[in-house]
């Protein structure tokens, strides 16, 4: 059998993602974003991508569902088992090699649950300053945490500036009179 | 309603053993951090009378800035002192040369008769920001102290008293039999509650799931426990008898409406993993007890995060309420 170590050594070695893919990837994730933007929701994209097919997608559901847990990624990962159970598929297995393509850095819950789900890539837009957990708040993406999964890589900073002016544009367009938003990012 | 009464009988028949629990606060790092010292000159004042006007003029040259805890003079320790009194003259940071400690070294020229010879102490480099954390300051030198009595009484672990603490009782023990229920279907041994304390009321109890899901933590499956309360929720519990919510009461007109976590507490038999513990953060949790420590848990063990200054909502929470049932569910892997 092999060890954890051997194991990851073996998927980093096999498992890469070039520019190009990202690109593009990323620019459908920007596409996700400003649609949510324009109908008035939080304007951030998520893609969970495996192989060649978009196995998860999420928006953010905190309203609808009045569970302040449903950020994008939540439901993205959700979309994600169902896919496997459909394809009878071994979740670690398909997990490992997902790539998560999303506008914002993951929140620290975000990045605790990819964490556990043992996703090992994610590329992401702009910093999440309020509660980014890939180095604004904290940074699970390498935190030595045994019993949490596994850490994983990330390539920020992908089109940056245009995630941040959308979220900015939001939150204008949320309220523009009260200082703090309802409808917020968390 | 019915079905939402805490389980109490079945721990009947160990009460004294059960009742040894005492509840704990999780204080930051900096209120469980150990004093810091940092290295200054003191004197001797060998002539008493001097006293206020050698403080007025070492205030004057050396106002030791950020060290406002500190009081300038302390009486002397040692009975059989020559003198009666002792004054900080400076850090050693404020002076070019500490090696030599001569007041004309340390002290621009001027009237200082009245002082003796120089001496290094340590003194606490910032403010206590608890008891303990005072009366280990004050064996080194003087401070002021702004108590907090709640957290006082929290860490001598006195802060609920008998009626309380029954009742935190028997929510924990409505946690550890969910715990066991979930256990009994394979998922890890690990059960919550959540509480509304100004009923006193149960809003829901879970356990964890992820043998079925991977990210079906207890809290987790709280959380969305209580967005079904209130009309929301995104999965179905019903497969699962000890996964159950009291609807919401309807609210007297102009009453609050119940939002998501908010004003609720938690118990939960083991500490929260950082998804978790985030994840309440955006719930707005009230408060959170907990049983067991976790080796990557991030209310205690690791992060803390419910102390996190960077986050936008922080919450109070004590750990070991019923330690020993809940260590031994953990313990039963
Ligand atoms: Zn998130
Ligand atoms: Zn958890």
């Amino acid at each position: 059998m092999a060890t954890e170590e051997s194991r990851k050594a073996e998927l980093e070695a096999g498992f890469s993602v070039s520019d190009e893919e990202m690109k593009k990837w990323m620019s459908r994730a920007f596409e996700m974003a400003r649609e949510a933007l324009q109908s008035g929701e939080v304007p951030v994209g998520c893609l969970l991508v495996h192989g060649q097919e978009v196995v998860g997608k999420g928006r953010n559901e905190v309203n609808e569902t009045k569970n302040a847990t449903r950020h994008a990624e939540m439901v993205a990962l959700d979309q994600l088992l169902d896919w496997c159970r459909r394809g009878n598929l071994d979740v670690r297995g398909v997990c490992e090699r997902t790539v998560l393509y999303v506008t914002v850095e993951p929140c620290v819950m975000c990045a605790a649950a990819l964490r556990l789900m043992n996703v090992p890539l994610v590329v992401y837009g702009c910093s999440n300053e309020r509660f980014g957990g890939c180095g604004s708040v904290l940074d699970l993406s390498s935190a030595e945490l045994p019993d949490t999964g596994t850490t994983f890589r990330c390539v920020p900073g992908h089109r940056a500036d245009e995630a941040v002016e959308m979220l900015k544009t939001f939150y204008k367009q949320e309220n523009p009179n009260a200082p703090k938003p309802k409808t917020r990012k968390d | 309603r019915a079905t939402m009464e805490p389980e109490t009988k079945r721990w009947k028949g160990s009460k004294c053993d059960d009742d040894s629990w005492v509840a704990f606060p999780v204080l930051s790092d900096e209120q469980s951090a150990d004093v810091e010292l940092v290295e200054a000159f003191a004197a001797p004042i060998v002539n008493r009378k001097a006293t206020s006007r050698l403080v007025r003029e070492l205030n004057g040259v050396y106002p030791l800035t950020g060290l406002q805890h500190v009081k300038r003079v302390r009486a002397c320790r040692a009975e059989d002192s020559p003198h009666p009194l002792e004054v900080l003259l400076c850090l050693l940071s404020d002076v070019p040369n500490p090696a030599d400690a001569s007041i004309p070294s340390l002290l621009p020229a001027g009237s200082w008769e009245g002082l003796g010879e120089p001496f290094v102490v340590k003194v606490p480099a910032r403010p206590p920001l608890t008891r303990p954390q005072f009366e280990l300051a004050s064996c080194r030198w003087p401070t002021t102290f702004h108590e907090d009595k709640q957290v006082t009484v929290a860490l001598r672990g006195e802060l609920f008293g008998p009626q309380q603490r029954a009742l935190m009782h028997t929510f924990m023990a409505s946690a550890v039999a969910a715990a066991r229920a979930a256990a009994q279907l394979g998922m890890e041994a690990v059960g919550a509650a959540v509480v509304d304390p100004e009923t006193q009321r149960i809003v829901t109890v879970g356990h964890d799931r992820r043998g079925e899901h991977p990210l079906q933590h207890a809290v987790m499956v709280c959380i969305d426990l209580v967005a079904r309360s209130q009309g929301g929720g995104c999965y179905r519990h019903d497969r699962y008898a000890a996964c159950r919510f009291a609807p919401t009461d309807p609210q007297p007109e102009g009453g609050a409406v119940p939002y998501i976590c908010s004003g609720y507490d938690l118990y939960v038999t083991r500490e929260p993993c950082v998804m978790c513990a985030m994840a309440l953060v955006h719930s707005r949790i009230g408060r959170v007890f907990y049983g067991a420590a976790a080796a990557d848990g991030a209310l205690g063990t690791r992060f803390k995060i419910h102390t996190q200054k960077d986050l936008n909502h922080r919450f109070q929470v004590y750990r070991g309420v019923l330690k020993r049932q809940c260590e031994d569910l953990s313990s039963r892997g």
